[in-house]
């Protein structure tokens, strides 16, 4: 019962796009606050904090999304019996849990990348460790981790088509049912493509809007001066 | 203000202060000078907490910095520090700059602190540049704000380490009057410089280091006009 592609099956891919954009946007901010504590305790001066963030990420990096999503499908009803968790619910936790990983190396990545002057200027005005990060570091941080970010994004998008196997219907799983109905996978997957296209165009305008929002803040390089290099301490 | 006993700093197994005794009374403004890696920064650094001591004691304005229960960042509240690169934060208006550690950390108004700011940056002649970013200011306007950020939570001491040293030649003045202005007034400053001329002209006293230790210190005069060691002697005879 063979029928051919028509706007109908534009409609429900669109409505697939949709979860898919629910999904990325929900798990894409849990994985993004949680990423950044798990950023800021990489980068604290607490060595359990930094031994928590670094051995979760350690694991979760080491383990593909698909299986993380095959955890989440079978081992939460495992651990928690009582609870009938959607499969909405189990692809959002998938993916924050995945999510929360990379974000926190981009985030670790930028706390350090703001020069070491910043925090010693903030210590030396007597800010408390507290104070330094939310005034001084993170503001800077989190302008550097836009870039990054937003790439692991994108790339976050594209991954949770994975979550199909669990049986969420997002975008790739509509083109899968209608291209087997129709058996026009060709012209199906081109207007899935393009869905996914237009999604991660988007976030991409969005990170260039956040880049360019605000005035002059990049620090102007060093001046050039050579005797200043030659008079640079080593100590 | 300052008294520092038998002060060592080991980074490592690479010892760069090996016992340094000091004192520096109120409103004395001492230079520190000597060649590169003879621990004059690193020295510094320690009188406000931001290198820890590995032995000796510090005592600056009545707290015990060495001691580890004194809280250092109230200590640092008292300390004003200016950085050879500024350090000025980059995504805050030159006015947020001067205001932020008397907001979050001295707890005045946010009025209170703006004058204070206006008050301040017209010191060090800088008040039609408030509302502008730091990467849009040259080099010795930086460093002039700067200085207006350490100053804006009245420390009894302002420490300098290298202030000029990353500034183009023609525009070291312009910092270097402010810090006299600072020194005419009466604040007590401890100045790592390359700056001789400072150093012998505003200095009411200079100190030679080398190699982790204060070879020769005393009023610039006779520091630089007869020095006694030949350490000393050879170090002057390269930089004057």
């Amino acid at each position: 019962m063979l029928r051919s592609f028509n706007w109908l099956d534009v409609e429900s891919l669109l409505r697939g796009a949709v979860w898919t954009i629910v999904l990325c946007v929900t798990a894409g901010i849990a994985g993004t606050v949680l990423g950044l504590l798990l950023g800021i305790a990489s980068s604290s001066p607490s060595r359990i904090a930094r031994w928590v963030a670094s051995t979760y990420v350690l694991i979760i990096r080491g383990i593909p999304l698909l299986v993380i999503v095959f955890f989440a499908y079978f081992g939460i009803p495992l651990m928690f019996p009582d609870i009938d968790l959607s499969a909405f619910l189990t692809a959002v936790i998938a993916l924050t849990v995945f999510a929360t990983a990379y974000m926190a190396e981009i985030f670790r990545g930028s706390i350090n990348a703001v020069p070491r002057g910043q925090t010693e200027a903030a210590q030396a005005l007597g800010l408390n460790y507290g104070r330094r990060l939310r005034f001084v570091v993170l503001p800077q941080a989190l302008r550097i981790a836009v870039p990054p970010g937003i790439g692991f994004l994108i790339a976050l998008i594209k991954d949770s088509s994975l979550v199909t196997v669990i049986g969420f219907v997002e975008l790739t799983r509509s083109g899968t049912t209608i291209s087997n109905l129709t058996a026009e996978p060709i012209i199906t997957y081109s207007v899935v493509a393009v869905l996914y296209f237009v999604i991660c165009y988007g976030v991409s305008r969005l990170g260039n809007w956040y880049e360019n929002r605000s005035g002059p803040r990049r620090e102007r390089p060093e001046p050039e001066n050579q005797s200043a290099a030659l008079q640079l301490e080593g100590v | 203000m300052i008294t520092v006993k038998d002060l060592h700093k080991k980074f490592g197994s690479n010892e760069v202060l090996k016992g340094i005794d000091c004192h520096v009374d109120e409103q004395e403004v001492v230079c520190l000078i000597g060649p590169s890696g003879s621990g004059k920064s690193t020295f510094l650094r320690c009188l406000n907490g931001l290198e820890t001591a590995t032995s000796g004691a510090i005592e600056v304005n009545g707290h015990t910095i060495t001691d580890k229960k004194t809280n250092v960042n109230v200590v640092r509240q008292q300390v004003g520090m200016v950085f050879q690169h500024f350090n000025l934060f980059p995504h805050l208006k030159v006015v947020d700059n001067v205001m932020l550690a008397p907001v979050k950390v001295g707890r005045l108004s946010k009025d209170e602190a703006r004058s204070k700011a206006a008050a301040l940056l017209d010191k060090v002649g800088l008040a039609d540049k408030t509302n502008a970013y730091p990467g849009s200011l040259s080099g010795g306007q930086q460093q002039r704000v700067a200085i207006a950020r350490a100053l804006a939570m009245n420390p009894a001491v302002m420490l300098f380490d290298e202030p000029t040293s990353a500034l183009d030649p023609e525009i070291v003045g312009e910092v270097l009057a402010v810090m006299k202005d600072l020194a005419r007034e009466g604040m007590t400053m401890v100045v790592v410089t390359h700056e001789m001329g400072f150093a012998r002209e505003v200095g009411d006293r200079a100190v030679f280091m080398d190699g982790g230790v204060i070879v020769e210190q005393g009023p610039p005069s006779q520091v630089f006009g007869d020095p006694q060691h030949t350490r000393t002697q050879n170090f002057l005879s390269k930089v004057l």
